[in-house]
This record gives structure tokens, sequence and C-alpha cells, in this order.
């Protein structure tokens, strides 16, 4: 408790309070919850340390200047309560010395608030209008690509395999949301055969204004699972958000994944629906998925590919089909495809396998969902191992489906039989404890309550022969 | 929760070994347990001790920072309590800072740690502690005890003879006549009773075995002399457990016949020196310089398993050990050359390779620690006379 008390009288606190900022992205509410509900300061940096960029060290300083004087004026009100009879000088001198943790951890956000109001915001919907203008008399092929997981893969496959014989470009990494767009549109030549964008829904109407921002031609839509609840409150409102992008699209240039469950209710007769099995009038064949990757046929009428990715788990085929498919339909030779799809390798985090001595470990703590979770659980069961380790915190931003999204999570790991579950100590672990149980999970069990420790150590906890799937990996802000 | 104590160090030559073995493959993976308070206790070279958490700090050792640590810290005394306890000044207001010790965990090499005398002292204070007893690691540090136990056993070992320092002191010449005479060249000089390589010669002439044997006597006050084993592949065996031991992989180092297994290559060079083809096989330990497994027929490879399965039953080992074997290649004949009753790093990239994790490793070796202690604690070694009430 003193020890507690005593983080926030630290000369470090402000320091962990810019770090708060910057760790939330400079958002106001996320940034406020995190400190209402943080007990002891000197715990907050986990993962990593305050990035001293322009904004974070102008920040910094205004919060010690700040905090100086209000310690000053507090010294000030006691110095004249004590020898100039200020009648409450030294009770209110006090009171403003000891205060100033509390006050400056919520001052701290003004100037964010009204850097937004009357800076950035305006400047962001110039620049936004200006983009619309660029998108709306661009002619390439635009595609938006929407949902609630595996955009970034959907989008980095899409590039790589139609860059193979089209002039293409690509929203950078998952720079997903109006601005990021608008940065987009201001580097395009206006040659371009294809736009690829990718849709970052955070909060209902996102995709909508997406939408009219970037008029697609095309949109593929990678699936619905419990994400953003915070904000969405329920998955129907999530669902109706993401296929918003459908709007005025014609339906057959409407590609949506056919695996997802949760998007079924939202799926019209007239879109296009793909999976592992079929796209666009492709059949596809003969999937094998290993630590090396990926392989499957598609056959259409008396033509066949045969086709390898570098990407891993058998959740990858259907958006290589649906790339490879599409692809051809835009006039690329089978051989451009073949090389396209070769060249598709894991992305940094996102079912990434590497070894580590004789282990073998797939990094997926991108990853956030169920769906996610789930492949990671599939791969898990079908690769060969001396012993099977699942490692994971849980997911975060469930909302009030926290409970049953765990529970169905604890369930899926159970299902793969690993031999060993690692969870994190956190808000979720119980939900995750009494899924494991009603799958009948009969592994062993680990618990950490250090989890930066657990990953920096891997080393120790593996050995030659253990294939370790890792799913999610929550910020110091989740924690 | 229980208190390993991890002690390191020592008057050894290996003191430095001891350092790295205690911290890379002993305190970090018992720390990530969670299951133990973890205490480093190191032993200076001139036999002090220090019990500190700094001592978990590499960089203490590696920057030289631990020569000033010494001068300015008050050792730690232990106290045997009907059990052990250690006791070190807190620094504030002159009082005490005691921890007692539940459980210790050697990670000494060579003299004065490797070779029982410390297992002695532990047995005195009654805790259970990780590796062999005293009377296996005692054997097991003496080469030519160890060769006389493998015969005993009807174990193959090389032909070799045995010098004492004041033997070689006053009739050097007629020492190497007789070795020339009983044994022939190539051989191998080393002293009796250390690890890691250290004081090792293969020598080929008169000069070089003069030498050699001057080296060995340097570090040690008993000489063996080995005639080398033709077409010699140079095999070793981790093996863990008490009555019931089981082998982790056989490991072949990486060296060519003109190069022998000596310091620098294991620590130094990282395996570079003698380091042939087939890298890929080869694995990087601490000693980074061998291949797991052997490159040897599968016939050969399950009797070279079976021997450092016997050998180490016959030395009574307990808790983990690491046998060497020589294996003529052309006659297949496997040779016990020496075990070594606490492995440099314990070997952990080999377990490593044989499915046995760090983590796991540590705490199967605490397991057995404890399974052989509360095996003693079971036999009776007192009882009750009437001799004192004769006067």
């Amino acid at each position: 408790m003193i020890h507690e008390l005593a983080s926030i009288y630290l000369l470090s606190y402000p320091t962990v309070l810019v770090y708060m900022l910057q760790s939330t992205e400079y958002q106001v509410k996320p940034y406020l919850k995190w400190v209402w509900r943080t007990k002891n300061f000197t715990a907050v940096n986990q993962r990593r340390d305050l990035d001293r960029t322009k904004a974070a060290r102008l920040l910094l300083l205004a919060l010690r200047l700040g905090i100086l004087l209000q310690i000053a004026a507090g010294v000030w009100l006691i110095y004249l309560g004590l020898y100039s009879d200020l009648t409450g000088g030294v009770l209110f001198g006090a009171a403003l010395m000891l205060s100033y943790p509390i006050i400056w951890a919520h001052l701290a956000v003004i100037p964010l608030v009204l850097g937004r109001w009357f800076i950035s915001a305006p400047a962001e919907q110039q620049q936004i209008a200006a983009a619309e203008r660029v998108f709306a008399a661009h002619g390439a092929v635009k595609i938006a690509v929407a949902g609630s997981y595996g955009k970034t893969t959907m989008k980095e496959i899409l590039n790589t395999v139609l860059g193979e014989g089209l002039d293409v470009a690509a929203t950078p990494a998952n720079k997903n949301v109006s601005i990021s767009h608008a940065n987009f549109a201001k580097n395009l030549t206006g040659k371009e055969d294809v736009l690829i964008i990718e849709y970052g829904e955070g909060a209902p109407g996102d995709v909508a204004r997406f939408t009219r921002l970037t008029h697609p031609t095309h949109a593929v839509i990678t699936g619905v699972v419990p994400a953003h609840l915070d904000r969405y409150k329920t998955l129907q409102a999530a669902g109706q958000d993401i296929f918003s992008v459908a709007g005025k699209l014609k339906g057959k240039q409407v590609y949506v994944n056919d695996e997802s469950p949760d998007s079924q209710p939202f799926i019209k007769k007239s879109y296009q629906r793909f999976s592992g099995k079929t796209a666009l009038g492709w059949k596809i064949s003969r999937i094998k998925t290993g630590l090396d990757g990926t392989g499957f046929v598609m056959k259409k009428g008396k033509d066949s590919l045969k086709l390898h990715s570098g990407l891993v788990g058998k959740h990858q085929v259907g958006f290589l089909a649906l790339a490879a498919a599409l692809a051809i339909e835009l006039g690329l030779t089978h051989d451009q495809v073949k090389a396209g799809i070769a060249k598709t390798e894991p992305f940094e985090h996102r079912m990434q396998p590497y070894q580590l001595g004789g282990a073998w470990i797939v990094d997926d703590t991108y990853n956030g969902n169920l769906e996610g979770l789930r492949a990671g659980t599939e791969l898990l069961k079908a690769v060969e191992a001396k012993r099977k380790i699942y490692v994971t915190p849980g997911l975060v931003d469930q909302g009030e489906e926290t409970e049953a999204v765990h529970l169905k999570a604890g369930k899926l790991i159970a299902s793969a039989k690993p031999d060993l579950v690692v969870l994190m100590q956190n808000s979720v672990t119980d939900f995750i404890q009494r899924g494991l149980k009603a799958g009948r999970f009969k592994g062993e069990l680990q618990i950490e309550t250090n989890p930066l420790e657990f990953y920096t150590n891997l080393q120790h906890f593996v050995a030659s022969g253990d294939l370790v799937v890792m799913q999610n990996d929550w910020t110091d802000n989740y924690a | 929760m229980e208190t390993i104590a991890v002690i390191f160090g020592g008057r050894s030559a290996e003191h430095d070994v001891s350092i790295v073995t205690a911290l890379a493959s002993i305190i970090k993976p018992l720390e990530l347990t969670k299951k133990y308070r973890v205490e480093a206790v190191y032993i200076a070279k001139d036999g002090a001790w220090y019990w500190d958490e700094k001592l978990k700090d590499i960089k203490l050792f590696t920057s030289g920072g631990i020569q000033d640590y010494l001068h300015r810290t008050q050792p730690t005394s232990v106290q045997f309590d009907g059990g052990m306890t250690l006791v070190k000044a807190s620094g504030i207001a002159g009082r005490k800072q005691t921890r007692r010790i539940d459980i210790a965990f050697p990670a000494m090499h060579g003299t004065y740690g490797e070779d029982g005398a410390l297992m002695g002292l532990l047995d005195m204070a009654g805790i259970p502690y990780v590796g062999c007893g005293l009377s296996a690691s005692a054997i097991a540090m003496d080469k030519v005890l160890a060769k006389e136990v493998a015969t005993a056993n009807d174990i193959p070992v090389s032909k070799f003879m045995t010098f004492t320092k004041a033997e070689l002191e006053r009739q050097p010449g007629e020492a190497v006549k007789n070795i020339v005479k009983t044994l022939g060249y190539p051989l191998f000089v080393k002293p009796a009773h250390l690890g890691s390589s250290i004081g090792i010669s293969q020598v080929r002439n008169d000069t070089e075995l003069r030498h050699g044997l001057e080296v060995a006597a340097h570090y040690d006050d008993r000489v063996i002399v080995e005639e080398a084993i033709p077409n010699l592949i140079e095999v070793t065996l981790p093996i863990m457990g008490n009555d019931r031991p089981k082998p982790a992989m056989l490991e072949q180092p990486m060296t060519k016949p003109e190069d022998f297994f000596d310091f620098d290559t294991k620590y130094l060079q990282g395996g570079k020196k003698g380091k042939g083809k087939g890298g890929s096989k080869g694995s990087k330990g601490a000693q980074g310089y061998s291949k797991i497994p052997a490159e040897v027929p599968e016939e050969v490879y399950v009797r070279a398993e079976a021997i450092g399965v016997a050998i180490y039953k016959a030395f009574g080992c307990s808790g983990v050990a690491r046998v060497d074997m020589l294996i003529d290649e052309k006659t297949k004949r496997i040779y016990f050359n020496e075990i070594n009753p606490l492995p440099g790093d314990l070997y952990a990239h080999n377990w490593n390779r044989a499915g046995v994790s760090n983590v796991e490793l540590v705490q199967k070796l605490v397991g057995y620690a404890k399974e052989r202690h509360t095996q003693r604690q079971a036999l009776t070694t007192t009882f009750s006379t009437n001799y004192l009430q004769q006067f």
C-alpha cells in the first residue's frame, strides 16, 4: 500500500504518465481508464519504455514544468501561512503539494483534447477531403479489405500475388484508418492498376466512413468475430459495420470468407463466397500444411494450378485461393500466379514459424481474435511434435462477451490436446481455465505472472522436438 | 518456498567455467520455475564465501568488477545448525542477515568442489544437494581410480601409467624412458584430478612428453599417461537419475584426429578448432563443438549408451554426470575414458536435444537430490551403546 502510494511521488511518475498516453495512442478515454485502475505506477512499464518522440518530449516537459509550478505554489502558500499569517495557507499549501500527481495525471489530457479539436482534427479533415477526391478520380481497381481478422494478411497476399503482373499499391503495414488512407492517397501516381485499402474498424460507423472516403470497386470481407466489442457492444453491430463496405457495390464484386460462422447472417445471395474448398468457381483440393508452408491444388474446368505458399495454416488456403482466382480474372498468367503465391511468406508475429534450439515456435502474438485462435489450435493438432505447448494471455476488447469468448477459447485449446498450456495471469485467466476444464484438458497448466519474463526466456522453457504456438500478447495498457 | 543455494566459483582451475555454469544454466532456469528462492553463493579463488543477489549478474564477473566487490565486501559465514544457514552482515546497525538453506545446488568444477570436498561438507550439514555424492565424486575426479573401477567392472580402458609429482621431479628421465617402453607414442598426458581438459597434452615424442608431464604436474600432484586409441572417435554421454539413470544423447566432439578436446577447444574457440564438415548437425552448446547425435553405427550407439549407464551405476553416481568414451572406429571397441560428476553447463544443450528444457532439467535434478536425501535419511547411522558407561 505504502509502496503503491509512493509510486506517484517518484521522479519517474511524469514519464510513466506520458508512456501511458503514448501506449494508448493519445486517446483520452483508454488513458484515463488505465490511470484510474493503476495502483502501482512503478509497475506500468513492463514491455517497453517511453519512445521519446517530439510530442512525447514536449508533453513531458509541460508536465514537469506544471508539477514544479504546483509544488512551488504549495511551498509559497505554506511559507505565507507560517510567516504572514495567511489563513489556511499551510493546509492549502500542503494539499497543493500532495495532490499534484492526481491533478497532473488528468491535466495532461487537456493539451491533447485542445490540440485535437483546434489543430489536428481540422487539418485531418482537409487532408481526408483531398484524399476522397483522389480516390474518386482514380481509375484503378480499388479493393477494400475489411473484417475483424486477417485483413493485413489478405491485403499482403493480394499485394504480392497481383503485384506479379500489375502495378499495385497497398496501404502500408496495419495503417488502416481514415488519416492513413489519406496519407496513402497523397503518394499515389494515378497510374496504378490496383489499389488495396485495408479498413481497420474500431467503432460503429468506421467502415461506412472509410467506404465513403476510398470509393472501392471491390470488397473482400475476411470474417466477423467478437472484436472491439468495448465500442461496438454487440457482434451484430460489428458485423453490420463491416458489411457496410458492400454498400453500393455490385454483389459479384463482394468476396466473403465463407469459413467465418459469424459472417453468415450478413451474406447476401449476390455476394461471392470463398473458402478452403472453393473460390470464384475454382475447386480446391490436396491441401497440405506444415511448418514449411501450405500447398494446394486449384481446378476450374480444364485449368489446374498447383500452388505452394510460405504461409502456415489451413485457414490461409481460402485467402490464397481468392487472391489467385482474382489475379487470373485480372489477366495474370498461371505462371505469374504461381510465382506470386510462392512469394507469400509469414508476416512478423502472424503465424510466423521459427526454430529455437531444436524447438519449433509459431509466433502468432499479433493475433487477437477467436478465429485466429482456432487456426492456431488447428495447426497444433495438425503438426507432429514430441511435446505440444500452447501459450496465450487471452483476447482483449471482447466487451460483454469476454467470459463467453474465453470459455470457447479454453475449449478450443483443450481440443488441440496440448501437453502444456501456458496462460498469463490476468483478468481472463479464470475463464480460459474453466473452458479448459469444460474441454476436459488433461495436460499440464502453467500460469505465468510475468509474461515478458516468459517470452524473453522462452529458450529455457523449450527443448528439441517441442512445438510451441504463441497466440496474442497483451501490451502494458491491457495488463 | 524452498531456498536453494547455488554454490559456484571455488579454488579450482575451472573457477571461471563454474561461474558460467551457475549463472547461465542453473540460477536463471531455477528462478524461472518460480518455485524456489534462489541464493547465489560464490566461493572466491582464495576460498572465501560470498552470498549476494549481485552475484547473479554475469556482468560483475565479465567486467572484472568482482575484484572491487570482493575488496569491499565481508565474506559470508556458514553456520551448521542441524542444517545449513548463511550468515552475513546486513550493513544496517551491525545486524546479521541469515538465510537457511533447504537444498544446495553445487555448480563447482574441479578441485574443492566437484571432487567430493563440497559434497562432504553438505553431507555434514545434512541437507539435500544436487549431483553425485562424496564417494562417486571423489572416485570420478581421480582419473586413475576411475579407470580401476571401470576395469573392475569389465569395461575396457586404454593402457595407462601413473606418476606422483614427486616421482616426476625426482627422476624425470626415468619416467619418460618407462613410458615410451611400456606405452609408445602417441600419448595423452593428464593431471589425474582436473576436469574441463585443463593441463592435458597430446604428445608424439620425448620432448613433448617431458613438457606434457611438466604441465600436468604443475596442476596436480598425480599425473596419468595414457596410450592414444587408434582410429579414434570421442563420444560423451550425459546421464541423469538416481536408481534408474536415463541417458541424454550420445554426443561427438567435432575434432580432427590431430586435435583433441582441450580447454581452448571447448570453451574459448566455440568449437572452431578442428571443426570439420557436417556443421548442420553440430550443436552449439556452452562449448558449441559437437555433433548430436554422434555419427556412429546404431549398434555402436546402443552399446555406448549401455556402457555409459553401466559406468554411471558402477560409480554410484546420482543426480547427473557425463561419461566420456573412446571408440576405435575400425574395431568398434568402446573404451571408458573418464566420468565427469558435474558437467560444465550441466550439458543443457544435449539435454535440450533429448527433449529436456533447461527449466525441466534443473527441476528434475532438484527432485533427484530430494529423493536421495530422503533415502539417506531413512538409514540408521547412529545407535545407543553402553560404551561410555565403562569409563
